[in-house]
């Protein structure tokens, strides 16, 4: 295995797109982690290490004050990549609803490129709007639940509020944008799509820091115990994931000139998951929307809409935030089968090239089959989807505790990781059987 | 039987069709004689035939067969094996660790250097 890790350094084209990858993710942590303008770094190290009760020293500490860092410092990416998905969410699901849309999507390519300039400006419209909640946040000192508000993080200075406020919006809001383009160029040049590769960085990030957390609460054994839970997760997300439902198509030989073509049996594979990560990513970023609300409603006396929606739909132990958020993945995910899929498209192929499944005609039946198949088979699919995902959440609900919130190694971030890495991999892979070298996967 | 048939045959598509003809009377008379057709066509078949008492099957009726069905359609799913899983396990492993390690390795340099810059002095 590690020789074909070598060997995949050794093509000159595929190394190229490994470094520009990895190139895209060094830019992507450094804009992650410079602080923008206006904001007083010395006190959110200050504040970091008033807060700190612990006794983590050294490497520890520093990836403490960059984890979740990136949001503490205010720095310049972050919001990440957060508003890109939820533009490209809300836009994916405008196009059922309205027809123009819908009509754009129809027309291929230009339209498609429509679609994706319309994506882009509502991001900016989005990353706006979260900044300048972020900035309220901090301001206000709720950023670090008002525990050092003798530091402020953005200080009064010889310039007005609303200069320093505004700088802060457009630097984030540009700070979105780009992140946006580094996730296109890697989709474009890279290896693996963007938006994922970005979200699995981020991850990777939160990792350490949150590792070495359960090392010192829980201790050696409670931290290996911990590695082999995520292992057990790990190898149970990779046999979903390979799990396939293959459809048998057989081809009709024919004549094309002098010489036969096709008659070989084949077959289409379906996987188990059709969709991927993708229904686990929009599910969570949408319900990422009400605690969003609830930082711009703040204020001194709440209302009776603030605490239903932060008790119902912004606590992640609370039953009504896990049903809905199983509840949201079950539909994204059959919304993203239907739309990545299309069995008429299929069917069509299959006429068009003289293949057919066996017993089912060419055409119409063919796609009828096909679209049987696969709305039974995306169920197990979704169940499977939304069980991993809100696991951690009934695990939280079990033990009581509110100190494992941001679980890292919880479904979504293990489902996230396993499936960008399978998809990374195997892209990899098939790059590397071009050039007929053994790839990873024997 | 296709290829023998087709050979030396000018037009090849009008065969095509005959052939799969065949294919689709083979598989129903098939299907008549065993209920337990291993054919990927039944599911189709058994749908089409049991469409018209669909209205006289309740709702839970129905929502029982969708889970049959569902399950049925398990049954024919391919799962890896145990070699596979295991190839596959480990190389998302390595591939995680390997992200992980260059990432932390990525975010401490930056660290260093951000605190150098703006840091408080020490």
């Amino acid at each position: 295995m590690l020789s074909a890790f070598i060997s995949a350094f050794k093509t000159p084209d595929l190394r190229k797109k490994i470094l520009f990858t990895l190139g895209i993710i060094a830019i992507y942590r450094l804009g992650a982690t410079l602080p923008s303008p206006g904001v007083a770094y010395g006190n959110v190290q200050q504040c970091v290490e008033a807060m700190k009760t612990g006794d983590q020293s050294g490497v520890f500490t520093l990836l403490n004050l960059f984890s979740g860092g990136a949001l503490m410092s205010l720095s310049v990416f972050a919001l990440g990549i957060m508003p890109y998905i939820t533009a490209s969410i809300i836009l994916q699901l405008l196009t059922v609803v309205i027809p123009r849309l819908e009509q754009l999507r129809k027309e291929g390519q230009a339209g498609q490129a429509k679609i994706t300039q319309y994506t882009r400006y509502l991001t900016l419209g989005l990353a706006v709007l979260q900044s300048s909640a972020f900035i309220a946040l901090a301001r206000s000192g709720q950023l670090f639940n008002n525990m050092c508000n003798e530091f402020p993080i953005v200080p009064q200075t010889s310039l007005p509020d609303w200069v320093t406020v505004g700088m802060l919006v457009i630097t984030m809001t540009a700070g979105t944008g780009v992140v946006m383009w580094l996730g296109e160029l890697i989709t474009d040049r890279g290896v693996g799509n963007g938006m994922s590769v970005l979200i699995f960085t981020s991850i990777a990030a939160r990792l350490p820091s949150e590792g070495w957390q359960i090392l010192d609460s829980q201790g050696v054994w409670g931290f290996v115990g911990v590695i082999a839970l995520v292992l057990v997760v790990i190898t149970l997300v990779v046999y979903i994931e390979q799990a396939q439902r293959r459809i048998p198509v057989q081809y009709a030989k024919r004549m094309v000139g002098r010489r036969m073509y096709g008659g070989t049996s084949t077959y289409i594979p379906l996987k188990v998951n059709q969709a991927g990560v993708i229904p686990v990513i929009f599910a969570s970023s949408l319900l990422y929307l009400p605690q969003l609300a609830l930082d711009f409603m703040r204020s001194d006396n709440p209302g009776k809409v603030y605490i239903f929606i932060e008790k119902y739909f912004a606590t992640p132990t609370s039953w009504s935030y896990i049903l809905t958020y199983g509840l949201l993945i079950l539909f994204f995910t059959y919304f993203y089968v239907s739309i990545t899929f299309n069995p008429t498209e299929v069917a069509d192929n299959m006429k068009k090239y003289g293949g057919f499944v066996p017993g089912i005609r060419p055409g119409k039946p063919t796609a009828d089959y096909l679209s049987f198949i696969l709305s039974r088979i995306t169920l197990p699919g979704a169940l499977y989807l939304a069980i991993i995902a809100v696991l951690p959440n009934l695990f939280f609900i079990a033990l009581d505790s509110q100190a494992y919130q941001n679980f890292p190694f919880g479904g979504t971030a293990v489902l996230i990781m396993v499936g960008v890495g399978l998809e990374t991999v195997k892209q990899i892979e098939s790059q590397l059987m071009q050039r007929s070298y053994e790839g990873f996967l024997r | 039987m296709a290829e023998s048939n087709r050979r030396g045959d000018e037009d090849a598509t009008e065969h095509v069709d005959d052939v799969f003809d065949d294919a689709v009377d083979d598989d129903a008379t098939a299907d008549d004689d065993s209920k337990t057709s291993r054919r990927g066509g039944t599911a189709v078949r058994e749908r089409a035939k049991s469409e018209p008492t669909e209205k006289k099957v309740g709702i839970f009726g129905r929502i029982g067969r969708f889970f049959r069905e569902v399950i049925g359609e398990l049954r024919k799913v391919i799962w890896p094996t145990r070699n596979e899983l295991l190839t596959y396990t480990a190389v998302v492993v390595v591939f995680v660790a390997i992200m992980l390690t260059i990432v932390s390795g990525l975010d401490y340099l930056y660290a260093r250097g951000v605190l150098f810059v703006f840091g408080n002095p020490k």
